[in-house]
């Protein structure tokens, strides 16, 4: 089971505070290491809420948990904390006149039995 | 309040409140290939590598004070050297009309005490600057907004998700993903009067009655709509230009950090652009090769300051930054730093180290340590380093 869906980053102050404390918390990684999918988008793929599942595309690969969204419907499109995790999948090409797409970037996200990612491998993956 | 240090914090935003609980974790110490060393010793090898390289980077600057900012613009030109901050990945190209006079604006005192509308369009105070509407934007009762958020002021939010400030704000329009330019250009179409194209008409008309009404308002635009225009950024300027047409209509660029305006400042009148420069023979190219993006696989020792890349950009930009010496200054330990070749930790501002900076709506602020600091600023630091050089 796989789905296709536009992630866009967000603030989260909460978040923010965890990290100004340590980058390298549990709390941290907890408020950053999930994605916030559609109802309609966690019913397709046969997860619920707290699971974990691999988003992926061709800039990178993350486990993350899966949080049922709250917001109005918007199947198709899925919410991020801006973090080391959803910048795993950012492409960074740019140009004059544009910025990453932190806001609408393309995945596919299926259910894993995988770990969360770790920011630790995260670093080892830059430095590979 | 007790000597060097406090014993306990209230009434701060929880940002303030991190920031403070910060100063007691994660601090960094002296470092050069992981190993600790004295402070002279950092400097020393943070001077050899900047000396040997021959296309230094120095990224970061948003967090560090006006005075260290010169000090980095005059190392630049030393070093022939190419700098960038990090309105290069966000706000950057609001802040160059807002510097250059393209984009009318105003301070946030003039919000507090004068504006009737807000428009938070891709953006969200209340998890990124959680004072703007307590103090300035919404709920204060300012000069001629006596009966405020009651019955004179309106805040309307435009963005993709539901936001912690769509629940403040009784005006709320969804925009999806790239569909700003479509929301702009229906605004404007109804602002002349005209049918819009594109959107929820019966939501277009009441928006541009509330816009028709405003006496002073005032936009708040965010990286959503920045990150949506792309090269579309002129839109932006013709609605702001058609609502002064109507009444008065300001923009604040809702930047991150807080001395992004100053130093979008201080290179703008040093060298004529914002950011992305690259020094030779004393003179500044700009452009899209000196970002960050570009210039960190070009680069072959790089400086960073006040900033963690590999947390906060893009993987492919973290990944080139990861593979070259990188001399890390700064207060925390961070991705950057684990990955640094030298590591020099440096005071906090406006805890252990003062200094000036340049508020989001461009008042310059000074402020005073209130902490004693263990370390050494950031104008200090470069000091020695542009010495060691």
């Amino acid at each position: 089971m796989e789905s296709t869906v536009t992630i866009a980053t967000f603030r989260d102050i909460f978040q923010n505070e965890a990290e100004k404390k340590s980058r390298y918390s549990e709390e941290y990684r907890g408020l950053s290491a999930q994605i916030i999918l559609d109802k309609q988008d966690m019913a397709n793929l046969g997860v619920k809420d707290g699971q974990n599942v691999l988003v992926k595309n061709e800039v990178g690969r993350i486990v993350v948990t899966a949080k049922t969204s709250e917001d109005d419907p918007h199947p198709g499109l899925a919410f991020m904390v801006k973090s080391p995790w959803s910048n795993h999948l950012i492409e960074d090409d740019i140009c004059e006149m544009s910025s990453p797409e932190f806001k609408k970037t393309s995945v596919q996200v299926s259910p894993s039995g995988e770990d969360i990612t770790q920011i630790s491998e995260l670093y080892l993956r830059m430095k590979a | 309040m007790k000597t060097g240090g406090f014993s306990q914090i209230k009434n701060l935003c929880r940002k303030g409140h991190g920031h403070f609980l910060s100063a007691f974790t994660e601090r960094t110490a002296p470092k050069a290939d992981g190993q600790e060393i004295s402070l002279d010793q950092a400097i020393d090898r943070a001077g050899e590598i900047l000396r040997k390289a021959e296309r230094p980077l120095l990224y970061g600057w948003s967090n560090s004070s006006l005075e260290a900012q010169r000090v980095g613009i005059e190392l630049a030109k030393k070093l022939e050297a190419t700098i960038d901050d990090t309105s290069s990945f966000c706000q950057g190209r609001i802040m160059e009309r807002i510097l250059t006079g393209r984009l009318p604006t105003c301070t946030l005192d003039d919000v507090r005490n004068f504006a009737d509308t807000s428009i938070f369009w891709g953006s969200d105070p209340s998890n990124s600057h959680p004072r703007l509407l307590s103090r300035f934007a919404y709920y204060p009762r300012g000069e001629k907004r006596q009966k405020s958020y009651e019955e004179e002021r309106t805040c309307i939010v435009v963005d993709v998700r539901k936001s912690a400030t769509t629940k403040l704000c009784s005006n709320y329009f969804k925009v999806l993903p790239g569909g700003d330019a479509d929301l702009i250009a229906s605004v404007i179409a109804v602002l002349e009067g005209k049918i819009p194209k594109f959107g929820d008409k019966k939501l277009m008309i009441e928006l541009g009655a509330i816009l028709r009404k405003t006496e002073f308002g005032v936009l708040f635009p965010g990286l959503g709509i920045l990150s949506s225009l792309t090269d579309k950024m002129d839109l932006l300027e013709s609605l702001i230009a058609k609502l002064n047409e109507l009444s008065a209509f300001k923009v604040i660029p809702t930047v991150e950090h807080f001395n992004t305006r100053g130093f979008n400042k201080l290179l703008l009148e040093d060298a004529g652009c914002i950011n992305r420069a690259f020094f030779q023979g004393g003179k500044a190219i700009h452009g899209p090769q000196m970002s960050v993006s570009i210039a960190s696989k070009k680069c072959d020792a790089a400086l960073v300051i006040g900033s963690d890349p590999l947390s906060s950009l893009p993987f492919g930009t973290a990944r080139s930054l990861a593979k070259v010496p990188v001399i890390a200054i700064d207060p925390h330990r961070s991705l950057t730093t684990d990955a640094a070749k030298v590591v020099i930790p440096s005071a906090i501002h406006g805890l252990e180290a003062g200094g000036s900076a340049v508020r989001m709506d461009g008042v310059k602020i000074d402020f005073d340590p209130i902490l004693t600091a263990s370390t050494l600023s950031d104008v200090q630091i470069l000091g020695m380093i542009k010495e060691a050089i």
